[in-house]
């Protein structure tokens, strides 16, 4: 995309205005003189009222961002805005509330999103794929394993964001290579108006009343989710993030009791209350418990014992034909205002505990949230080898689950 | 085309055998069908079971699931799985299928037809959630049932087992059975049965002596398609089972898939062991198909 002056103008007044420096009437004022038809107004300054709902508390609370009260340092905005677009694979806009970082990113730099059409949908190895063959790629949101496979392939650049210390040491490489940015933890989601007696814990799964209740979301083996809700169980019962026999003996318990169904956690199995009880991410049970909206009532809780997450993290791709742009998408993603958006799409940023601790979550927005300090017992796996050995070990034990 | 040239009289000598050499041609497009969905993939099949998937080197090693009891649970549920909704489905379309012989409305027959083709061939993901929410635990015919103090669940029925498979496989094994068994049915000539009534046979001598004979090898190789059509089917299971109770195509399904389980020596050699029992279904259908349409023939 060329240099466009008025582009330019806009994408200022915008993010003057989301930033809460200058007042709507003066924005509108901007406009105005920029010799822009009515519609047009209307549109920018829509999009960037939804965008200053949500950024501007944020954005001026910041005080490691740059210019303009925004992420990232002015001359890293200048040449990202240069670069023009910023090209992004397996980020797709229903996904954990990227829609509305995308709305940020736009109402604060006016710089062009490309990518999500062609390659939103990707899995994380064709994400890495693309990387490799076509050199589109700026930035990626992939799985762990993959970021660090990106690493060893030499397919991801160095790129510490600002944020850089609030982030735990297991979720960032060392060298800046990758950095987790958000995670899902086992949680489990209970449909309150079958279930009678309170699930907080994994032992209470085993209760007698729930009979071909108690799902998980596929075949573990295969799926990424229920592979963790096994492993999860682990903590509970004397193993852990180093030993899921535990998780897998468990569920041998579960089957033998006649709990569990085959039936998968999906969310029509649990709106039509197939299954009663699903262990699952914690994200898409508080989405399937908006979605029912009381048609079935469903809660969603971590358990008392502790589970585990899973990050997403972000890379760099080594050949980004937009490497500032790239920058400047890191420093948005981890900003106070994209985290707080992650949230509100269910993911668990990863700076979580520094706004919780800030006390910059919103009210109104932790109350349809598991409490905070549920999740402190929650554990992020980032260790590849672990999971390597665990899915081993899942693999020639949970036969022994199935065929027995 | 072929009229055509046919009637050049410079090419009549060699008429004859450019016919023959067309023919040949002909069939090009199956022979090479054949050879890249049959024939490659087969030999691909027993060429990767007799390799170690990692190292390469030739090894007897994928076939040790023989040995292993747990290994076989998906054969043996395969097996059971495949045999129960056969003679479910065989016995109870062939009665179908009798009966709109019986009913002599053509209308009927129609509808039966175009109805058992869509149902034959209604299977996967839909059909999954269709039996769902028909028979699974908050199923409408569940809960129906439970109202009038019948619980199926309590009562040892589970819709994700072998025994309920078997039921939603019946639902496509059914409409099958009535396809293949209507021609024969029809093709049965009233006036054998008149001969024989003529001759003093009772119904049931007709029956011993001349329906049975005639009707019981497209009735055997009518099951034998049941079978292997029910031992291949992977999605409906699948879905409604999510891997849960094992059978052979799904735990194939896993071996080249499964990040957890990815070993496709080991599904090839499974692979084999399918293969041979769908060989003999089907090779034993084909020799029974030669013997009976000696007598079907209209």
């Amino acid at each position: 995309m060329a240099y466009d002056p008025l582009l330019a103008r806009i994408d200022e007044l915008s993010g003057a205005f989301t930033a809460g420096q200058i007042d709507r009437r003066r924005f509108l004022k901007g406009l105005i003189g920029l010799g822009l038809s009515l519609p047009a107004i209307g549109v920018i300054v829509a999009a960037c009222s939804s965008a200053s709902s949500t950024a501007s508390p944020a954005a001026a609370a910041s005080s490691t961002a740059g210019a303009a009260s925004l992420p990232g340092t002015a001359d890293l905005i200048a040449a990202a805005k240069t670069e023009g677009t910023v090209y992004q694979t397996g980020i797709p806009p229903e996904w954990v509330n990227y829609q509305g970082i995308f709305d940020l990113w736009k109402a604060d730099y006016g710089i062009n999103i490309d990518g999500t059409a062609t390659e939103g949908e990707y899995s994380s190895g064709q994400e890495l794929d693309s990387i490799k063959n076509t050199g589109k790629p700026d930035v990626g949101d992939v799985g762990i394993a993959f970021a660090v496979q990106a690493k060893t392939q030499g397919l991801s650049a160095p790129y510490k964001n600002s944020y850089w210390a609030d982030i735990p040491d297991t979720a960032k490489d060392a060298d800046g290579y990758w950095c987790c940015n958000y995670w899902g933890a086992q949680a489990f989601a209970v449909n309150t108006d079958a279930v009678k007696i309170p699930i907080k814990d994994w032992s209470d799964l085993l209760d007698p009343s729930l009979k071909n209740a108690v799902g998980i979301d596929g075949d573990p083996t295969k799926a990424n989710d229920s592979f963790f809700a096994v492993w999860s169980a682990a903590l509970a019962n004397g193993g852990g993030v180093d030993n899921i026999q535990p998780g897998i003996d468990w569920f041998n318990k579960l089957q033998q009791s006649g709990n569990l169904t085959a039936a998968r956690a999906s969310d029509a199995n649990i709106l039509s209350g197939e299954v009663k009880v699903a262990i699952k991410w914690d994200y898409l049970g508080l989405a399937v418990r908006d979605k029912a909206a009381g048609a079935p009532n469903i809660t969603v809780t971590i358990p008392s014992s502790g589970s585990l997450a899973s990050p997403y993290a972000d890379i760099v791709a080594a050949k980004a034909p937009h490497p500032n742009a790239a920058k400047l998408w890191q420093e948005l993603i981890y900003s106070d205002a994209a985290q707080l958006l992650f949230l509100k799409g269910y993911a668990h940023p990863i700076r979580f505990d520094v706004l919780n601790a800030a006390g910059k979550i919103p009210a109104d927005l932790a109350a349809k949230l598991p409490s905070a300090d549920l999740y402190k017992k929650v554990t992020l796996v980032t260790d590849i080898a672990k999971i390597t050995a665990a899915q081993t070990a899942l693999g020639a034990g949970w036969k022994i689950v199935i065929n027995s | 085309m072929r009229s055509l040239t046919a009637r050049t009289p410079a090419g009549a000598p060699t008429a004859a055998r450019s016919r023959g050499g067309r023919a040949a041609l002909a069939l090009l497009p199956f022979g090479v069908l054949i050879t890249l969905f049959l024939l490659v993939p087969t030999v691909s099949l027993v060429w990767g079971s007799f390799h170690d998937s990692r190292t390469g080197a030739f090894t007897f090693v994928n076939y040790s699931y023989l040995e292993h009891p747990l290994d076989l649970v998906p054969f043996a549920n395969s097996l059971e799985l495949s045999l129960a909704s056969t003679i479910l489905g065989g016995l109870v379309g062939l009665l179908i299928a009798q009966a709109i012989v019986s009913s002599r409305r053509p209308f009927i027959q129609e509808i039966a037809t175009t109805f058992s083709s869509v149902a034959a061939n209604f299977a996967g993901v839909p059909l999954a959630f269709a039996f769902i929410a028909t028979l699974g635990v908050n199923g409408l015919l569940t809960r129906t049932l439970l109202g009038a103090g019948i619980d199926l669940y309590s009562g040892g029925f589970k819709l994700y087992s072998v025994l309920g498979l078997t039921v939603v496989y019946a639902y496509w094994e059914i409409p099958l059975m009535v396809l293949v068994m209507l021609p024969p049915l029809q093709a049965m000539k009233p006036a054998w049965r008149e001969a024989a009534e003529i001759l003093g046979a009772s119904r049931w001598q007709y029956l011993r002596s001349v329906a049975i004979p005639i009707l019981m090898t497209p009735f055997i190789s009518s099951m034998l398609l049941l079978y292997a059509n029910a031992f291949g089917a992977y999605a409906t299971a699948y879905a409604l089972t999510s891997g849960f109770v094992s059978i052979v195509p799904i735990e194939i399904s896993n071996l080249i898939n499964g990040d957890v389980n990815y070993d496709p020596g080991l599904a090839d050699a499974l692979a084999i062991g399918l293969a041979v029992i769908m060989a003999v279904c089907i090779g034993g259908r084909a020799i029974l198909e030669r013997r009976s349409t000696r007598w079907l023939s209209r």
